[in-house]
């Protein structure tokens, strides 16, 4: 009967042992740092308000990772399994962490791709308004260029008008108005003006006077037939009696430029002899 | 037969006294197949993403307990296994997310000097005018 009792009693024994090993009907459990830890850093996470905006999800497997770590410390659960799950807690508390931070940076990048955006539109339509500003007014000059041009025009007209007898022709070119005179201006071989044709420059005197800003190039033409030398110094002397003409009747001699091009610029075939009548000329040119 | 008896309790005690402290051996269960291949796919997952830009501590972390974790499993010490797992698992993830934060930071801020720079750019064009 005795051997029977003390067995008994080591089973007894062993249960209690075990029994407290369990935590049944002790005392105050070990606290835990590294749980005491976690829940600081679930509650702080928990506590931002962009946390819990942004990352509801991830704190909420925060906090049940937390829960876990919490069940295995009041199970007395061995202290490496506690600092493990609350470890695990502190990442989950990290992700829920950058999660916000990924939303907040996103929304940023968003408004900012968007205001980029406006300046750049802004910046494409003040350039286009430009542009268009721009093109109205060289359109404007280009318009008012030609109305000039086409009212010096006018005027050379009425000059080729007023020089009648002398039959010119007028033509509008890049360098200018052109009036393309006749040779009868002088005797053949001649560079000396004709009194008759001296007459009838004297409106160009006029013209010159009236229009102080005016310029003119004359410029003597011959047609190919002899020594070309020599029609280049004819047309040369040509040109310079009509400019002496100018200045002697008080036009500036700054204004006048005088030049013989002999038969390097013919405006018609010279094997005919109306081609060469009309290579043989005198041409006054107007500058715009 | 009663002292073989007795002895035969008094080492069952023992036994499950030393289980509860977690002594090497005791395995507590299966092996952890199903948390080591999460955290495999999540491990690399973080680093086909910009982890390896952005975060590479926390991925290499995430790396080392994966590896843990394998080792364990082989050695049959399936409780370390499944810590190491978990560890790798969450690490991988805040990798993955910590880059994800980073790179977002980055264009946001390349954005700002971006802007900042077209309105000086705006400024000087419109005082030439």
């Amino acid at each position: 009967m005795l051997k029977r009792h003390r067995s008994r009693q080591y089973v007894v024994l062993s249960v209690m042992m075990g029994a407290s090993m369990m935590g049944i009907g002790c005392g105050a459990k070990q606290p835990s740092v590294a749980l005491e830890s976690a829940r600081t850093a679930y509650t702080q996470a928990e506590q931002k308000p962009q946390v819990a905006a942004n990352a509801p999800t991830a704190l909420r497997e925060a906090q049940q990772a937390l829960n876990r770590a919490e069940t295995a410390w009041e199970k007395d659960r061995d202290e490496t399994e506690i600092s493990h799950l609350a470890y695990l807690t502190e990442q989950r508390v990290e992700i829920a962490e950058a999660i916000a931070e990924r939303e907040l940076a996103d929304a940023d990048r968003e408004t900012l791709s968007q205001e980029r955006e406006a300046i750049l539109r802004e910046a494409r339509a003040r350039e286009a308004e430009q542009a268009r500003i721009e093109a109205k007014r060289t359109q404007r000059e280009a318009e008012l260029a030609l109305v000039d041009r086409q009212a010096a025009a006018v005027q050379i007209e009425s000059l080729q008008q007023q020089l009648g007898a002398l039959q010119a022709k007028t033509t509008m070119t890049e360098r200018g108005t052109i009036l393309t005179l006749d040779s009868v201006l002088f005797e053949t071989n001649e560079a000396t003006l004709k009194s008759g044709a001296l007459q009838n420059l004297y409106p160009l005197v006029s013209f010159l006077r009236e229009n102080p800003e005016r310029t003119i190039m004359i410029e003597g033409h011959t047609d190919s037939m002899g020594d070309e030398n020599y029609n280049l110094e004819l047309s040369q002397q040509r040109a310079e009696s009509v400019r002496e003409f100018l200045m002697q009747n008080g036009i500036e001699p700054n204004r006048i430029m005088a030049r013989g091009y002999g038969e390097t610029a013919p405006v018609a075939p010279n094997n005919t002899a109306a081609g060469r009548q009309q290579n043989r000329r005198v041409e006054l040119v107007f500058p715009n | 037969m009663m002292v073989q008896r007795f002895q035969y309790v008094r080492w069952i005690g023992v036994g499950l006294i030393g289980c509860m402290l977690g002594l090497g051996g005791c395995s507590a269960g299966k092996a952890p197949t199903a948390t080591l291949a999460k955290a495999e796919l999540a491990v690399d997952q973080a680093s086909k993403s910009k982890a390896s830009e952005y975060a590479s501590l926390e991925l290499r972390t995430a790396r080392e307990h994966l590896e843990n974790a394998k080792q364990a499993m082989q050695q049959k010490n399936y409780e370390q296994a499944r810590r190491q797992a978990e560890k790798a698992l969450v690490s991988a993830q805040l990798a993955e997310t910590k880059a994800e934060a980073a790179s977002a930071r980055q264009t946001a801020e390349e954005l700002r000097k971006s802007i900042e720079s077209l309105r000086r750019e705006a400024g000087r064009s419109s005082m030439k005018n």
